[in-house]
This record gives C-alpha cells, structure tokens and sequence, in this order.
C-alpha cells in the first residue's frame, strides 16, 4: 500500500495534521470503542435509520483510519487490527469533505453521550480545517471565509453600507422615540458597553439593531457600537481555519481596547458567543481586560437590577425556546434566556428534549451556506420539526442568528405553522419606555416611504404578485409586475424601475438568468435586485454567477413588515452605491 | 501606525487602510485565474468600481499563475487595478510563484505610468500564504525594482490590520 503514489494535496493534509493534533483530539481519536452510544444522538442518524454513514463513529473512523496509520503506535504495529490507513487521493479528500461539511453540523449532541469522552465535533472541525487549508471545501464555506477575511465580516458588508445602516436606524429610533438621545453612537471612548453584531443584522435584519438601541436607551446604558470590528461571527470556528478565527477576534478586540470600551456585548448569536467570547482568545493568542457577555444576559442583568420595565402582556402568543448548540451545549446557557423569556411573554411551553440535549436546528452554525447539501440537511430536520410541533407555540425563540435562519428554513419545509424570533424583538416589543424630557425633534412632515419609486415585480405566482404590490403601492411605490423572466426583462428595459423583487423558480426564464441578464446589461445593471424566494436552496443560481451580488434577499413567506424593512434600506441606503 | 523606508529615493510604506478605497494610481488585487472578481475585496471592487472593470477583464480569458493583467478602476479612486493571479492553498513553489507575480505586478505598473502603487499582503488570509513569507518575498521584489530604473515614487503595502502589519514592518527594518 505504501508503493501507491500520494497526491501532493494528501501529503499536506498529512503534514498539517500532524501539528494540528492536540491532547483533546487524539484523546478522542484514540478512545471510541465504537459502543454506539453516539449513533442515537445525532439528528442525521435518527433521520435516516437505514445509513450507517451517518453514524458519528463511523464518519470519525474516516479520520481516525489516517490518525492510526501516521500517528499511533498501534496502526504502526498492528494496522490490520485497528484499522489503520493513509489518504492518497484528492478523490479520498473530497469523499472526506462530504463527510466534515455535509453530514455533521458540529452540534455535539454525539461529544455529550459518548461515555468515553470522545468529541467527534472537534475531530470533524480539524479536519473541515486541514481540507480548508489545502482548498478543498464548498463554494459557500470559500465565498463567506474570504469575505471575512478581506472585508472583515461575513456577509462582505462594506463599511460605508454598514454605517448608513447604523445612520438609517438612529434616525428612526430618534423619530420614534422623539429624543435625540436615543442615538446610536458610534466609537465612542470609555463606554460600558461596546455592541457588536451579525453582519445578518445589517443586510436582512436591522429592526433586531433599532430593538437593541431601544433597550440600551431604556437602561440609560453607556454603550456605543464600534465602527470597525463590529462582526463578532468568526467563520473559523465553522470552517476548521484557526488562523481566521484569530484574525477575526483580534480585529473585535484591538478595536474594543482602542475605544476603551469595558464590556463587549455580542448580539444573539450561538457561534459568535461562542467563538468570541470562549475560543477567541486562544485562536488570537492574547488575553483581553474586558468583560465579554451575550445581550440576552444584558438584558436580564437590567430587568433584574430594574433598569428597564417590561409588559409581557404585550406578547400573548404562545412561545418555546429552542437552544442554540454553540450556546447551550458549548456554553452552557441554558436558564438565562429562559428567565428572560418568562418576564417578556406571557405564554411559555418548553421543548423536549431540551437544553445541552436539545437537537441542532441544523443550521449548524454556518452550515445555510452550503447548498449543495441542502436536501440532506432538511431531510434530517425532521427530528426538529417534530420537536417544534409537539410544543404547540405558535412562535419559537431562538438567541442565534443561524437557528433563526435554520429554523426559518425547517418550518417552510415541513409546513409548520411558526414564526422565529429572538430574544432581543421580544424584549423590545415589551418594553416600557418612560418618557424623558427632551430636546424636541423638528417633526417631518410625513411621505409615503416610497414615494416617488418605480418597483418592478416578477413572480410567477398571482397571490404573491397581489400581496407585494398591494404592500408596496400602500406606501406610495409605482408598481409594474411580470409574470415571467422575459416579461419581467422587457418591463425592465421599458419602465427603469428604481428596484426589481425577483423570484428564482419561475417557468420559462428563470430568476438566475434574469438577473444576470440585467447585471449584463449596460441599461439595467444599475438596477437594485431584491431576490425573494421560497426555495433558498436554489440561491446559488443567483450567488454563483459571476456578476456582482443582489442588493437584498428575502425568504418567503415575507411580512409586511419585512419586505418594507428591506425595500426602503436597499433604496435608501444602498442607494448611493448605485450611482455609477 | 505606519512604518516606512527610503529605496533608492522611492518610499515604501506600510499602512493600514481599505486597498479598494486607497486613493492611488493602481492597487493590485490578488485574483484568481479566471479572473471572476468574486467575493471579498472582489466584491468591494464591483460594488465601488462598477461593472466595468469585470467587463473588461473577459479580454484576458483565463490566464496561469504568475501573470498580471491591468483594467481601469471604474468607478474606484485609484485609476488602474493590477489583477495579479498568484499561488493558492499551499501549492508547490509558492515562493518562487509569489515572487513572480509580485514581480509582474510591478512591471504591469510601470507600463501604465503609475507613481503610487498599493499591494495587499499578497496570498496571506483566505490563501493560506504565511504573513512572514508574504512579507519576505514581497518586499524583496519591490526593494529589488525600485533599485532599477521605474516610474514608481511610491509603494504602499496596505494591511487589514496590525496583525497583518507587524510582519512587514519588521521585514521593512531590515531590509538592506
């Protein structure tokens, strides 16, 4: 065996490994005595009982064969008993990034039922990692590192887009509020509280912003967000790279001690919790002089200390709480957003199992980013549908942005009746906000949103046509709709719209060719694109394409709110990018 | 923070900054052989400089590792981006490779006339190229053409951040 050629890509994930070994993943590589305890803990297995390829025992033997062979004494000395082999081929490391990426969402349920104390999510992270170092991985996993690691977070936000953002908000929230201290500051010296976020925030979700700054003005916080190193996501912990996730808690780190900020609040987010707050330091190599917490222990921190007022009379329909794996199980935040949830709603049903036994939303902390492994992925969230349903809520809590996604995805797919939401909405929703003598704001007087905005419409589908246009032309849009991708490209060209809502799964022309027709074309590319579908799976016949992005993204179903949500930041903000 | 050398009466410098927002003549972009600008500082250079420049890129084709090839900065404020394709992931000969292209980059930019060039560290992050091997190979190219006869006045490495800086500042010290 040892005669056959190795290809030069095997011979460096061999290599690699060997300095990546570390006490906790041999130990783990060396103890499984293949008992079987983790094949019932993990949603893939129970999903598909009749695929021994899911078990984790079996997917850890595809690592442990490479372990045996190159660095234990045993696969030295009795290869044939432990079952001990090398990798040769590039055919073999892709085989394994099937396995790493797209059949294990590094939930660790399996590390927590195993009673010899092996954690297979840290094997399968190493060697997502030695697969990542040599180029192998899933486009998504290639597109979302490079744009942490070039832009700085991993939605490729620039910094210009994530300050009107922020701008947009602070405007919005002063208005509301009808003082000028409800603003949000940015980069403001010596603040107790430096919050930093989801770049999803900025691109999908940013009432979950405005609901953050409502809160902190309620507490009369001293809290700012920074401008630079605000993503506390870190790919590295999803992608297996260490190197990103140093760089990426540095960046959060450097920029919290520059403004001297004494507390780093992160958003609700599983992985961003708990890379940041638990693994960045190592990953990075320094020690910090600032507390680190999740918003979600902020915010109860100011309900317990009396800092806010809540009426959770505001939130009637019945709630459950699902846990994030990076926050529960990694992190044991558990009773937390539990409490929170009993003082802000007023109806609490728990899931089962829960807690560190509750199962991956299987969203897996990055894993939305892969589609070609999305059929797979939904097949095993049975065993979470039939959790969400046998609670009867009418709405599930989440404090993680990729168990929203995740979640989100799961409901539409099984037809739950459910919506997803999290904490901070919950919190915001609820508040009492005493009112404060303020400097009066000039009141404007008031425009339809989208006044004056010619939006295209292409659907296929009559009732989604109707909503969106009824929505729109309420808040004084000009609407025209298309049916079709050729429609909709022949309306383009006529009416100039200010933004197209384009759907993908159309008959005909479908919404990936539509829109790279229109980036194609000197007259239309200019154009704003908002994708809206109910098939996020097919995202990468828009993202794949090699033309500059769409503007914005939305999953159906989508709320009223939402789609203005949307609608107005991709005009309002995104605008001024366009102007070329 | 910022450190910087005389070569031969041309500076080099080493700052932290945005490089698709620099206001230079030209800043090279690390790019892969099809040329696709993709994501990352890719996308930065559709969304700021507009769909020209890909445009102007199909000319090229696919082209191997260690060339350069030069397109307007559309809508950007440096004039001219350098697209250099260099090693990736651990491939062999990534010095010698790193120090062609970086070579190349170089010669694209006299032939344009530019004065003021900024490069990233290139490789290092998504490609997996050391900062200090960047740094090695880098500035010895750049050190090495500046001593010949060129039209540059001014090359800046642009870092992310000061992780990215240290290395080159420390190779920028000791540099002879």
């Amino acid at each position: 065996m040892e005669a056959m050629q190795r290809s030069y890509k095997a011979q460096k994930v061999i290599d690699r490994m060997a300095k990546k070994l570390n006490r906790q993943i041999a130990g783990s590589l060396a103890a499984c005595v293949h008992c079987g305890m983790c094949t019932e803990s993990c949603h893939y297995v129970l999903a598909n009982p009749g695929d021994p390829t899911y078990a984790p025992a079996y997917k850890a033997d595809r690592v442990r064969k490479i372990f045996k062979r190159h660095f234990d004494w045993t696969g030295r000395v009795i290869p044939w008993w432990v079952k001990a082999d090398s990798v040769y081929t590039d055919e073999e490391l892709e085989e394994l990034k099937d396995i790493a990426f797209g059949k294990c969402t590094n939930c660790r349920r399996c590390s927590l039922n195993c009673p010899m104390g092996v954690d297979f999510a840290v094997v399968n992270r190493m060697t997502r990692g030695l697969l990542v170092h040599v180029g192998i991985m899933p486009k998504g996993v290639a597109v979302v590192s490079k744009d942490q690691w070039e832009i700085g977070n991993q939605m490729g936000v620039l910094k210009e887009d994530y300050l009107d953002t922020i701008q947009w908000m602070s405007e919005e929230l002063v208005d509301t509020l009808g003082d000028p201290g409800a603003a949000i500051p940015i980069d403001k010296n010596g603040c107790a509280v430096m919050y930093t976020i989801n770049p999803r925030e900025v691109k999908y979700d940013p009432r979950t912003i405005s609901d953050a700054a409502k809160i902190f003005y309620a507490a009369e916080e001293s809290w700012t967000m920074p401008s630079e190193g605000w993503d506390m996501t870190n790919f590295g912990l999803f992608s297996g790279d260490d190197e990103l996730g140093g760089a990426v808690a540095r960046r959060v780190f450097e920029k919290a001690a520059e403004i001297r900020a004494k507390c780093v609040v992160m958003s609700e987010c599983g992985h961003g919790y708990r890379s940041t707050r638990c693994e960045g330091q190592n990953w990075a190599g320094m020690d910090v002089q600032f507390e680190m917490e999740s918003s979600v222990v902020t915010m109860l921190r100011y309900l317990r200390d009396g800092r806010i007022k809540v009426d959770r009379s505001k939130n009637t329909l019945p709630v459950t709480y699902h846990d994030s794996c990076n926050n529960a199980r990694s992190c044991g935040m558990f009773e937390e957003p539990r409490e929170l949830l009993g003082l802000v709603a007023a109806d609490f049903r728990e899931m089962y199992p829960n807690r560190a036994e509750n199962y991956c939303c299987t969203g897996g902390g990055g894993a939305m980013s892969m589609s070609e492994y999305t059929p797979q992925r939904l097949k095993s969230a049975k065993v979470k549908a039939d959790q969400l349903r046998a609670t009867g809520a009418k709405v599930v809590v989440t404090s993680c942005h990729n168990c929203v996604d995740g979640l989100t995805d799961l409901i539409r797919h099984y037809k739950l009746d459910m919506k997803v939401t999290q904490l901070v909405n919950l919190v915001a929703d609820a508040l009492v906000v005493e009112k404060r003598v303020a400097v009066p704001v000039p009141k404007a007087v008031p425009v339809a949103a989208l006044a004056g905005r010619t939006i295209l419409v292409i659907d296929d589908e009559p009732d989604v046509r109707a909503f969106l246009t009824a929505v729109l032309e309420d808040n004084g849009a000009k609407v025209v709709t298309a049916a079709d991708g050729d429609e909709g490209l022949a309306l383009a060209r006529k009416e100039k719209p200010d933004l197209v809502t384009l759907d993908i799964s159309m008959p005909g022309k479908d919404g990936g060719k539509v829109f790279e027709a229109m980036r194609r074309d000197p007259d239309l590319r200019s154009i704003r694109v908002c994708v809206i579908t109910g098939r996020p799976e097919l995202r990468k016949l828009i993202y794949e394409r090699p033309v500059p992005p769409p503007e914005g993204y939305l999953d159906k179903p989508v709320s009223e709110e939402t789609l203005l949500t949307n609608v107005r930041k991709i005009l309002e903000v995104a605008g001024d990018q366009k102007a070329h | 923070m910022s450190a910087e050398k005389k070569i031969n009466d041309k500076l080099v410098k080493i700052v932290k900054d945005d490089i698709t927002a620099m206001d230079v003549d030209a800043f090279v972009f690390y790019a892969a052989p099809d040329l696709q600008l993709g994501t990352g500082y890719g996308n930065a250079i559709s969304v700021r400089g507009g769909p020209k420049i890909q445009d102007e890129l199909r000319q090229f084709g696919t082209v191997e590792t260690g060339t350069a090839v030069t397109t307007s900065g559309g809508s950007l404020k440096a004039k001219f981006v350098i697209h250099a394709v260099g090693p990736r992931f651990q491939e062999a000969d990534t010095e010698g490779k790193l120090e062609t292209v970086t070579q190349n980059a170089l010669k694209e930019a006299d032939a344009k006339g530019v004065e003021s060039l900024a490069f990233p560290p290139m490789g290092s992050g998504f490609y997996g190229i050391p900062l200090d091997v960047s740094a090695k190979v880098m500035l010895a190219a750049i050190r090495d053409h500046l001593a010949g006869q060129t039209k540059l006045k001014e090359v800046l490495i642009c870092a992310r951040d000061t992780r990215e800086m240290k290395p080159f500042q420390t190779v920028l010290e000791t540099l002879s």
